[in-house]
């Protein structure tokens, strides 16, 4: 009895299959490489923004900054109402955004996913078409702001990138490939009507492909700052943060990009705009909510792969 | 039932969408009637009396939207309000400003004037993307002294009087209506004069005076760095170069295009003349003997290893020339020169910091045009916005009151009457050189008493180029534009510091023949000859 167990237990440290140990041992520091370039460069986001100015002009950045120092953070903490009225502003467009967006997506590619839809190869090119061909800029700010009103306002932020092509496509294959059509025919049957397959019956199978979308698509609301930049003109509190930190980087390049022309005006208009830190303190604050995001959703992803939707 | 529910509440969403769609576009018909009953009546209004506009000329309330650059203003209600009562007396108007920053402008306004948006001005300038006169001749921007219909003569008599008559000549452009003038110009640091930013701290700590730099000449500015940097330490970099810029301190030329293909050699005596050995003929930058002197001169100095290697770096040149500058860690740099500007640089650097000039200061076109006023021909109340200019030109209170905030509140004035400012100008700090004429402005409190008559002397005294008031039309010759600023952007940061390698500007000078770079030099001359024959 003893011996046996002793032997299972030798050989399950090895299964049959298994890689052999020094091809595992490349695969493991690959794999550990491409993770330390994705985390190192965040990390060192992180340092350099508890990096103190001086530090900066006398070594640039560094992992081991001269001096440590909390002055990016204090200057946040002064910054007051803009930064917490922004900070609000992103959150509240990307989770109302993501909403009406999924929401608008899983009702334009269902219909283009039942087959017995009269008009679907209509709506299927439209859709299509404005992905190959865009408007240009001009067209679609004097559309967006004249006719549509959308300046100024929360609408603004949120219906330009309510519609995309791309997760259409997504959506509707991700339909196809996990929802049989006898399912919907067997709903009808059983006298369910058409919101009720959708919600209640197609939803919760494609539940994966929700996510993802709706993953994507915060990612597209939390990172957009050209939508506020162009259409968000005299009402500061419709600023989202990542707009805060790209106006501050931008007016920087602006500056030591004229500085030629400007010449000694640049200099001086330089000297009031924030410093290197600040803008570290910036993309931590930026980025750190998003990444919480990721295991939200993650949860949804797993569990729709797993349930099963006809059986037998 | 629950389907019944969402029919209707979805329903009552489409409603309430297409209302809200009715209602905009209603609202913008209104203001289209009531503006055709406001032209019509400046129309019949015959406006002899030109000092206060007549009554029925200023019947409309209206509300100008000005478009301003560079300004970083994070609240302007009390300003406003002081503003708009102000104006609301004088001209019946509200003054509505779109803050735009540097970072924003050019995208935010450049769409705004594609798009037609309903704003009535625009700042406007050579080096923003709504160029002055590439703009002008697009027709976004309305001509101010048209013949037909001359709102500089009927709205705004006074403003022309307080501005040199070099900016005046220097706003004139070949645009959509005719050659005018299109722009109000704006009267700030127009000068051109680039120097030597000398660390004077430094320089007398090793025994030298600042006329040990005036009186050399760069390629005697060796032994300055050679001391310095025994003095100093193998990490210290004595010449702090910026690219092109320190080519027109040692050469003397003036930049006639932006691709920084051409160069102007002038008189630095007197830059109104050219330098007789070139006469009014256009250069090839890089084919000159004085440029291959200053390259070789360069290359020496860098060899000697008086320049910092990452500021011949492209990616991080400026950003290291900035840190330099701010630590104090160089001893000879270059910068192009705005009055006044050695007590801030001082005052930032810790170090005291002197301007050596290279030549008399001299303005030409890109200078002229440094911050100009247009009026979008997409505005409804061109009038209105001639006036609005013309009081903001000439009327101090309304100028010190936009530029400066509100006093008591944004700034005190002490005794001898300069402007001191309070904490709340943080909240408030346009760009002071962008929105007009800024010698109407009381003097601040570095600047001291007499500021004014001082800056006035100064740049009154600038000489104009010749070529002032000619900009380098590059449609012609686009294609030969494009390739040759390609291959000018590879070798030209190396060149300029002195990290070049042997026969490197032979090299370019080879591939610029080929590219056509001859062909941009005479279409160049050509225009040249012709605006001299217009003038």
């Amino acid at each position: 009895m003893s011996e046996t167990t002793a032997v299972s237990l030798k050989r399950r440290k090895r299964r049959i299959n298994a890689v052999s140990v020094p091809a595992e041992t490349i695969i493991h520091i690959i794999m550990i490489l491409f993770c330390l370039f994705c985390i190192v460069p965040f990390i060192f986001v992180v340092i350099i923004s508890f990096t103190s100015e001086e530090s900066i002009r006398q070594i640039g950045y560094s992992f081991i900054p001269n001096e440590w120092s909390l002055e990016g953070y204090q200057y946040v903490m002064k910054m007051g109402t803009q930064l917490w009225r922004s900070y609000f502003n992103s959150f509240f467009i990307t989770v109302v955004g993501t909403i009406c967006s999924v929401l608008m997506c899983v009702l334009y590619s269902y219909a283009l996913f039942r087959p017995d839809f009269k008009y679907r190869n209509f709506f299927m090119f439209i859709s299509f078409f404005t992905m190959m061909f865009g408007g240009g800029l001009a067209p679609t700010y004097a559309v967006s702001k004249q006719l549509l009103g959308l300046h100024d306002n929360y609408a603004a932020l949120i219906v330009p990138l309510l519609f995309s092509p791309f997760n259409i496509v997504i959506m509707r294959t991700f339909f196809q490939s996990s929802v049989p059509t006898e399912l919907i025919e067997s709903a009808a049957i059983d006298g369910s009507g058409e919101y009720n397959t959708l919600f209640k019956i197609v939803v919760p199978i494609a539940k994966p492909g929700i996510a993802t979308i709706a993953l994507f698509n915060a990612l597209a609301y939390w990172n957009d700052w050209f939508t506020a930049m162009i259409y968000v003109r005299d009402a500061k509190q419709y600023i989202p943060l990542q707009y805060l930190l790209i106006k501050m980087q931008r007016d920087v390049q602006f500056l030591s990009q004229n500085s030629a022309s400007l010449g000694a005006e640049a200099v001086k208009a330089a000297v009031n705009l924030p410093a290197q830190s600040l803008k570290m303190v910036l993309v931590v604050m930026i980025v750190v909510p998003i990444t919480f995001a990721y295991p939200f959703f993650q949860r949804y992803i797993i569990s729709g792969l797993t349930v099963g939707s006809i059986k037998g | 039932m629950k389907k019944k529910a969402l029919a209707l509440v979805l329903s009552v969403a489409m409603m309430a969408t297409m209302l809200s769609a009715c209602g905009g576009n209603s609202g913008t018909s209104s203001t289209d009637t009531s503006s055709k009953t406001e032209s019509s009546s400046t129309e019949t209004a015959s406006s002899t009396d030109t000092a206060a506009p007549a009554e029925d000329e200023i019947a409309e309330h209206v509300t100008i939207k000005w478009y301003l650059e560079g300004s970083n203003v994070s609240d302007d209600t009390e300003v406003m309000a002081a503003v708009n009562e102000y104006l609301g007396e004088k001209l019946n108007m509200t003054l509505e400003p779109i803050w735009g920053t540097w970072g924003d402008f050019d995208e935010g306004a450049s769409l705004s004037l594609q798009s037609g948006d309903d704003v009535d001005i625009y700042f406007t300038c050579s080096w923003t993307t709504n160029e002055y006169s590439q703009y002008a001749k697009d027709g976004y921007y309305v001509r101010l002294d048209d013949p037909e219909n001359n709102l500089l003569e009927k709205y705004a008599p006074d403003l022309l009087g307080l501005i040199p008559d070099v900016l005046v000549d220097g706003a004139n452009v070949e645009g959509a209506s005719g050659f005018g003038v299109y722009a109000v110009p704006g009267y700030k640091d127009i000068a051109n004069q680039y120097c030597w930013d000398v660390n004077v701290t430094l320089l007398e700590k090793y025994g030298y005076t600042l006329d040990d730099v005036k009186n050399r000449t760069f390629d005697q500015f060796g032994e300055l760095f050679e001391t310095v940097k025994q003095g100093e330490g193998a990490n210290f970099f004595p010449l702090l170069p910026e690219s092109s810029v320190i080519e027109r301190c040692v050469n003397r030329v003036a930049a006639i295009d932006d691709n920084g293909l051409l160069s102007y050699y002038f008189n630095p005596e007197n830059p109104s003349e050219p330098l007789s050995k070139y006469g009014n003929v256009l250069q090839n930058k890089f084919a000159t003997d004085e440029f291959r002197t200053f390259a070789e001169q360069m290359r020496k100095y860098y060899a000697a290893g008086y320049v910092d290697p990452e500021c011949a770096n492209s990616q991080t040149s400026t950003e290291t020339r900035k840190a330099h500058q701010l630590e104090g860690t160089y001893l000879i740099g270059v910068q192009s020169y705005a009055y006044g500007y050695e007590a801030q640089a001082s005052q930032e650097r810790g170090i005291e910091v002197q301007f050596v000039p290279c030549e008399d200061p001299y303005i030409d076109t890109v200078s002229s045009r440094g911050a100009m006023m247009a009026i979008s021909t997409a505005s409804k109340n061109p009038e209105r916005a001639m006036m609005f200019l013309n009081l903001l030109n000439t009327d101090p209170y309304l100028m010190t009151l936009l530029e400066y905030g509100v006093e008591g509140v944004h700034y005190t004035l002490n005794d001898d009457g300069c402007v001191v400012f309070t904490d709340k100008r943080a909240d408030y700090t346009p760009w002071r050189n962008g929105m007009g004429n800024i010698t109407i402005l009381p003097p601040q409190e570095g600047e001291g008493v007499g500021y004014v008559e001082r800056f006035k002397e100064y740049y009154g005294a600038s000489h104009m180029l010749p070529t002032t008031g000619f900009t380098f039309d590059t449609d012609p010759v686009e294609t030969e534009v494009a390739a040759c600023k390609s291959i000018v952007e590879e070798y030209s940061t190396a060149l300029y510091m002195g990290s070049a390698k042997d026969g490197m500007l032979d090299e370019m000078l080879e591939r610029l023949d080929g590219a056509g770079m001859q062909k941009i030099v005479d279409e160049a001359n050509r225009q040249l000859d012709e605006f001299f024959k217009s003038k």
